[in-house]
């Protein structure tokens, strides 16, 4: 396997993330309806990817300088608060290539979720990039149980249609201030 | 409940610590009770008037500091009716004011006022209500801690040799001083102690996180996190040691044989981190970079707290079978900030790649104890074993994958379930607080 690329993620990524992040929920209006199908498009792709478990065809989607992050309530500065995880590519491949071991523990058997994503708004960044947030329920069912997930998230979509690719996705969780179930795959 | 010194043998322990509700109660009182029991950090309440709750085996807690910067251990419990007063985490308060009927405290615990104060009895007198209080609390290098058990040893005799190896710990920033941050909750569904076994564990890496020593080979290459653990521990000089009143350690550093910086997994921004540092710093530059990683050392203080990599986990029971771990990140005082971002990255690391399959263990520890005619659980690996070394302070060491540790966190637990442990609660002003360091 080729060496993983080095992190690109610096301090003006994260200026970058903590400002798109903060403060939750920032009112920008309404969405832009003609937006919305083509984000669709791509959030609904992802959702069955992730639920299909098709991970290196999940990871194909993100860019070079993608972050993939799980904060905590309140989501803050990464740079001074810990999180559940913020993936930079590499770590990215990381997990992912955690569960190709083989001997990932908690994900044996594996998880089998179904995700539901709704309420989806988007947004021009003016950059190129499309600002996407949406609600969605992750259901989990693993040995006799069925857990879910809620969460609002945020999506940086660098490109739309066909070739859609994501730049950031952060999963705020509704919970991730109480206890909650440890979770191996990818919400 | 059957007496309890016939539930742990010395090479096994009987499958009702993990199961039995009555234990679980009795053990909620005397061992937490009995024990000085991590509370928080004092970074985490640095400014008179700070609060942040936090609990003793089951009792809800509000560790306060007043205006004059003292710390007050108060019950979460209104005198009145018994409702909780406070609701936040964490905040700044001089007064906590119950919402059922308004009884109004001090943040040193004192009632201060009573609504509609005619019709009480006539010797109803506001000092005798107060908050109930924990009796005795103790600070350790900022960790503060806390005690029902006014027979107790001192904070500092209780931690024994375990207080030089916080000071190890500590002393890695450069300032001698931590500050506590945020945390991140799980919950597992098996008892508190399946945690506490795992803590001085020095078996289980090889085998329970055969997925992150593989990943790790495969991703990245050389030796990298937790790569001594690959194969024969025991040839690395790693040993685990059992410090007395539970206390347990796990020391990885003879396993290693360079920095940690270079042994530490590449974490997001740590090429970017590591050139700004190295520019600011330039021959220093790696001896700063050795503040990022994780301490090498699993330091397990009985019964609630373990220190291992570079933060804190809380071990919270909830029921005989459901147990919260609070994963708190220390940031290192006096280290440039770069290094304290590659900490947050470092301190999601091992927490989100490695302790699923630790907690997915867990929980499978507690569905094979379900079977009640198979009552025993094996801790036997180096007894009597002629590699046990016990030095003059008592501590015996030992290769890391025996079981010493946990043998010896049981007697300790043995000693305060069997004892006749004296369980009070003091009222305002009756409260001590030791500095042992």
């Amino acid at each position: 396997m080729d060496a993983p690329a080095a992190s690109v993620l610096d301090d003006r990524l994260y200026q970058r993330l903590v400002e798109l992040a903060a403060p939750d929920g920032a009112e920008r209006g309404p969405g832009r309806p003609d937006l919305r199908p083509a984000v669709e498009q791509a959030l609904h792709h992802e959702a069955r990817l992730l639920d299909e478990r098709l991970y290196r065809a999940w990871l194909d989607r993100f860019t070079q300088d993608c972050v993939y992050w799980i904060p905590l309530d309140p989501a803050g500065d990464p740079r001074t608060r810990v999180s559940y995880l913020l993936d930079d590519r590499r770590r990215m491949e990381d997990r992912i290539g955690l569960l190709e071991t083989g001997w990932a523990h908690a994900q044996e058997p594996p998880s089998r979720t179904c995700r539901i994503v709704s309420n989806v708004e988007a947004w021009p960044l003016g950059d190129g990039d499309t600002l996407a947030r949406c609600s969605t329920v992750v259901w989990e069912y693993r040995k006799d149980r069925l857990t879910p997930f809620a969460s609002r998230n945020d999506y940086v979509l660098a490109t739309l249609g066909e070739n859609w690719s994501v730049r950031f996705k952060i999963v705020r969780l509704v919970d991730s201030r109480s206890d909650v179930r440890k979770f191996s795959f990818v919400l | 409940m059957d007496a309890l010194d016939t539930l742990i043998q010395p090479h096994r322990v009987h499958r009702s610590l993990y199961t039995d509700p009555d234990i679980f109660v009795t053990e909620m009182e005397k061992v937490f009770g009995g024990a000085w029991v991590y509370l928080a950090h004092e970074s985490q309440l640095p400014e008179p008037n700070d609060f942040i709750t936090a609990r003793i085996g089951l009792r809800p807690l509000i560790l306060t500091r007043d205006d004059d910067g003292g710390l007050h251990g108060l019950f979460n419990r209104c005198a009145h009716r018994a409702s909780t007063v406070c609701q936040s985490e964490c905040g700044s308060a001089r007064r906590f004011q119950c919402s059922y009927h308004g009884w109004t405290y001090s943040n040193r615990g004192e009632l201060v006022n009573v609504p509609f104060a005619e019709g009480y009895p006539p010797d109803f007198d506001l000092s005798d209500h107060g908050l109930a209080q924990v009796p005795r609390l103790g600070t350790y290098r900022g960790l503060i801690f806390g005690t029902l058990n006014v027979d107790a040893p001192s904070l500092a005799d209780w931690l024994g040799p375990a207080g030089p190896l916080i000071d190890e710990f500590v002393d890695r920033s450069p300032s001698g001083r931590i500050e506590v941050r945020n945390c991140q909750r799980m919950v597992y569904r098996g008892n508190w102690k399946l945690a506490w076994d795992n803590a001085g564990d020095g078996l289980h890496p090889t085998f329970a996180h055969r997925s992150f020593v593989i990943l790790n080979e495969r991703q990245h290459g050389g030796a990298r996190s937790l790569s001594q653990f690959k194969a024969s521990p025991d040839d690395t000089g790693m040993y685990g040691a059992d410090l007395g009143n539970g206390h347990m350690f796990v020391d990885q550093r003879p396993g290693l044989n360079q920095s940690f910086w270079e042994t530490q997994r590449p974490v997001p921004g740590r090429e970017w981190y590591a050139e700004q540092i190295e520019q600011a710093c330039g021959d220093g530059a790696a001896d700063v970079l050795e503040v990022a990683p994780g301490s090498m050392i699993n330091l397990s203080i009985f019964p609630n707290l373990l220190i291992k990599g570079n933060h804190f986990e809380t071990v919270d029971p909830v029921s005989v079978a459901e147990t919260r771990l609070h994963t708190w990140m220390v940031a290192a005082e006096g280290a440039p900030d770069e290094v304290n971002v590659l900490r947050m990255r470092i301190a999601e690391d091992f927490p989100s790649l490695g302790n699923p399959d630790d907690l997915e263990l867990f929980e499978r520890c507690q569905e094979g104890l379900a079977i009640a005619e198979v009552e025993w659980v094996d801790m036997s690996k180096g007894l009597g074993h002629e590699a046990e070394e016990v030095s003059a302070d008592g501590v015996v060491r030992a290769p890391v994958t025996y079981e010493g540790p946990m043998r010896g966190y049981l007697r300790a637990w043995l000693d305060l379930m069997s004892s006749d442990v004296k369980l009070t609660t003091a009222a305002a002003g009756e409260v001590t607080c030791e500095v042992a360091a």
